[in-house]
């Protein structure tokens, strides 16, 4: 068992676990951020992915030992309260999102790529979101949807 | 003219969504919640010797170990009639996926430390593996007692040994499609709890919660009432949940233990067990006059359906009855077999059989076009069906006016007509080539097949709604489309219109969700429903306003008359409820079929079909043997869209499966056990992969549906792999018969070409 502290979404959480977990399974069932989903287990969907210091990582493949001290954003920590950020509002309009299990991982993707390159063409966001597997749309309102985004409202 | 309906509208819960809130089987917790497991056979087939628990359920934490002696109701399950599927099996392993026995422990590592301490003996024994072999007489069985064909079905019309005596060229050919994983992003799963009363509550990633109650109730030995069936946020299904997979066994933990058990398959698990798209292969043969038009036309489709018939004769049954392709075939035979064998069970996958049956016609029809030197747009229209052809099945087309618009708005977009300005050979190894196909697609479940299905709506006395419906949704829009329509019936906004998801004790039965039916069947419901609360509102603002009922009209939140604004639903709603007049009303809609049927129709016929051309260019890379898709328009008639951005969601998503099925999806199994069982081995298309799509739409209203609108959640996926397959056909002139077209493939077709 370890004591990790884990700052996640602007809240520090201390949490006694065995620090093999996975991250994803403490963020689910130590703190209820049931956001990132499992959808492989393994880091080949991308339906887990989360901002972890910066970066989007498959929350799948972290241990909760590596997030020890670490500063986490997940999908609940996007929005200001009740006002959506422009990726999420842009994929409502774009129907970017069909069943909605792919979403928060995509929109975690989308997030961190656009921390990087905030002003991407459509091409270099297929790329960034290449990791993120979804089986109900074929990407196209997707991609369009963070484009939009990236151009439209302020930056991430 | 409708003023929500046929408006581009988000999705009912786009806020959830987005914001991670909203909650699929997974996310669900209840204090005391313990961890299912299920133990799957190592070995398949086999003899089970011995199931032992007793060391198991001496570990700490572990809270039950369930086998087949524990099942109290009949331990069995189906997905229609034969229940031939154990929940846990007793005596024999028949397939990969058979459950040996269920456990509940307090966390996921004592759950996996049980399941390891079970003992388990098999006999191993030979298997049945490949279905044709499967066929031929002193065959291996599957089932002491059963033969390995489990149906053969003949749809039979006209003389085809005339028809074939009097065909100027006749085009034989014979093809395979693969195994095919569903491949939804949720994991399926289930969570049970217990109500104090007894009561079973289970909430499931499903696509038929009432039909899921049913069997749970019979495996536990209940009355029927005394399960719930709740379905949350469905994480994708495409049929591959239109059946009970773990609901049942989480009951029985539950019952049990006493506690909530939430038992959810891990990816690999998921691969392994659940229905799969059948594989099957077709022999085709077709028979044409010179001028291209189709004399007789003759199929032989083998299905593998696995060890349990799951939905196995209703696929072939489905491939059976469009098999003649969208044209005029004056002689037909097909000949269906539903086999058994020890590989994965096959079952609902969308498309159901027609996707097979697609890829094998639009081959020979190209076949047939190649040899008559016909273009292969123009023998399609030569064949086309139109209102009043006569289906081999028997059916008459009540309206064929859309597969032609198809097939020419399809070629309009793809600029087919002006293919050969367009370089063949823009590099020594690169051909490129142009591929077209046609496709008939069916909405429901058939003739005699129950297809029905009810809703129940209710206006609140401030003018809003609330619409509970047994459909679920499990990506395709179904809550978004049936709110529209109880919106545009009620002369409200979509937004004031609250969707109840399905909950078998409080929303009616609305039947599965699948066939393409939910949009026709319950949105029929919800039209019924609402045209009765509607009565009341208008009644209510007659009183109110002082006009006949017959002058008003709701729009916008509003009752016009004349043109004007003259009150607001909201008043008119508060009106009728002091004047006691009713604001809540069920719906209920059968399919129907209208006198259109021939007396001798096969009897599962069907009498709504949408159509869907597709056009593929492709760069084919001869050295690698690497397909690319350029450009796929397609085309596809709706009767009506109701949702355009969810329609065009759904139609751009089912090509992308169609091209997964064309070029890069199969699950490989090596005697009846999957070998790809992950996400990285079994490949779906990524955002990198997939080629830009040319979307078009044909709107001829079918007269039965809710505002014209026809089901489309299935259709596209079907043209797509043959006009690939076609198109590849054009740049290299080599024949691929065998799906997936992988780059082996493609170079081996090559090499054998010379």
């Amino acid at each position: 068992m370890a004591e990790l502290s884990l700052r996640v979404n602007g809240t520090t959480h201390q949490v006694k676990t065995d620090p093999c977990r996975m991250l994803l399974s403490v963020l689910r069932e130590d703190l209820g951020l049931t956001g990132a989903k499992e959808g492989c287990g393994q880091g080949d969907c991308g339906s887990c992915v989360v901002i972890l210091n910066g970066r989007a990582v498959n929350s799948c493949l972290v241990y909760a030992g590596q997030a020890d001290g670490a500063e986490i954003v997940t999908i609940e920590g996007l929005a200001e309260g009740e006002v959506l950020h422009p990726l999420q509002q842009s994929f409502i309009d774009r129907w970017a999102f069909q069943c909605g299990f792919c979403t928060p991982g995509m929109l975690m993707t989308a997030y961190g790529f656009l921390l990087e390159t905030p002003h991407p063409e459509a091409d270099e966001v297929r790329k960034a979101i290449s990791g993120n597997l979804c089986r109900c749309t074929n990407y196209a309102n997707i991609v369009a949807a963070v484009v939009a985004a990236a151009t439209g409202g302020p930056q991430p | 003219m409708t003023s929500v309906v046929g408006r581009p509208t988000a999705r009912v819960g786009a806020v959830e969504i987005v914001t991670g809130r909203a909650q699929y089987t997974g996310d669900l917790t209840f204090p005391g919640m313990l961890w299912g497991a299920l133990l799957y056979p190592v070995h398949s087939p086999a003899r089970i010797l011995r199931i032992d628990a007793a060391k198991a359920r001496r570990i700490s934490g572990v809270m039950a170990v369930l086998t087949h002696a524990d099942v109290p109701g009949l331990n069995r399950f189906a997905y229609s009639y034969v229940e031939d599927q154990p929940v846990l099996v007793s005596e024999f392993v028949r397939y990969q996926g058979d459950a040996l026995a269920a456990v509940a422990a307090v966390d996921e590592a004592t759950a996996a430390a049980a399941l390891a301490t079970i003992e388990v003996d098999l006999e191993l024994i030979e298997g049945v593996f490949d279905p044709v072999e499967a066929m031929q007489p002193g065959a291996r069985r599957v089932w002491p007692d059963r033969n390995n064909v489990h149906e053969h079905l003949v749809i039979e019309r006209g003389d085809i040994e005339a028809g074939f005596a009097r065909a100027e060229v006749v085009v034989e050919g014979e093809y395979t499609t693969q195994l095919i994983e569903q491949a939804f992003l949720e994991p399926e799963g289930a969570v049970a709890t217990l109500e104090a009363d007894g009561t079973i509550v289970v909430y499931a990633s499903c696509q038929s919660p009432h039909r899921d109650r049913r069997q749970i109730a019979v495996a536990l030995g209940l009355a029927e009432n005394q399960v719930r069936v709740m379905t949350p946020y469905v994480g994708g299904a495409f049929g591959g949940k239109d059946e009970v997979h773990v609901q049942i066994h989480a009951a029985l933990l539950a019952r049990a233990t006493g506690r909530p058990v939430r038992l959810i398959r891990s990816r690999e698990e998921s691969i392994r067990t659940h229905v799969k798209r059948h594989p099957i292969r077709i022999r085709h043969k077709l028979g044409a006059t010179r001028d291209g038009r189709i004399t007789a036309l003759q199929v032989e489709a083998i299905g593998d359906t696995g060890p349990y018939v799951n939905a196995g004769a209703e696929v072939m049954s489905v491939l059976a009855a469009t098999a003649s392709g969208p044209y005029r075939v004056p002689a037909a035979r097909i000949d269906a077999f539903t086999v058994l064998t020890n590989n994965p069970i096959c079952g609902a996958m969308r498309g159901f059989g027609i996707p097979q049956g697609t890829f094998a016609g639009e081959r020979q029809m190209d076949k047939l076009s190649r040899e008559l030197g016909i273009d292969p747009l123009e023998i399609r229209f030569r064949n086309g069906l139109e209102t009043g052809t006569v289906l081999p099945t028997g059916a008459v087309v009540r309206e064929g006016r859309p597969m032609k618009a198809c097939l020419e708005k399809a070629a309009e977009r793809s600029g087919w007509r002006e293919r050969e300005e367009i370089e063949r050979e823009p590099a020594p190894h690169q051909r490129r080539g142009w591929g077209l196909a046609a496709n008939i697609f069916t909405v429901g479940f058939g003739r005699s097949v129950p297809d029905s299905g009810g809703v129940n709506l209710e206006m609140t006395p401030d003018g809003a709604a609330i619409l509970r419906t047994g459909a679920a949704d499990m990506g395709q829009g179904a809550h978004t489309v049936l709110a529209q329509i109880a919106a545009e019936e009620l002369g409200i906004g979509v937004e004031a219109v609250r969707v109840v998801k399905p909950d078998t004790d409080r929303t009616p039965d609305a039947g599965p969700a699948s066939a393409s039916r939910t949009t026709f069947v319950s949105g029929n419901a919800t039209r019924r429903a609402a045209a009765a609360i509607r009565a009341s509102l208008l009644e209510a603002a007659s009183l109110s306003i002082g006009r006949p009922a017959d002058e008003l009209h709701l729009e916008g939140g509003y009752v016009h008359a004349a043109g004007e604004q003259v009150t607001t639903v909201a008043e008119a709603a508060r009106v009728a409820k002091e004047a006691n007049l009713p604001l809540h009303a069920d719906g209920f809609y059968a399919m129907e079929y209208p006198e259109q049927l021939l007396d001798d129709a096969y009897p599962h016929a069907h009498q709504v079909f949408t159509f869907g051309t597709q056009v593929a260019r492709v760069l084919v890379d001869t050295q690698t043997g690497r397909v690319t898709v350029e450009e796929l328009t397609l085309v596809q008639d709706a009767g009506r869209v109701i949702n355009p951005g969810g329609a065009i969601g759904q139609l751009e998503g089912g090509a992308a499966m169609g091209w997964g099925y064309a070029l890069i999806e199969e699950l490989k199994t090596t005697d009846g056990r999957t070998a790809n069982n992950s996400l990285e081995s079994y490949l779906i298309p990524t955002s990198v992969d997939l080629p830009p799509m040319n979307v078009g739409l044909v709107e001829i209203p079918e007269p039965l549906a809710p505002f014209g609108a026809k089901g489309i959640g299935e259709a596209t996926l079907t043209p797509t792999a043959p006009a690939i397959a076609n198109a590849v056909a054009d740049a290299v002139g080599i024949s691929l018969d065998d799906l997936p077209l992988t780059p082996e493939r493609v170079l081996t077709a090559l090499a054998r070409s010379g």
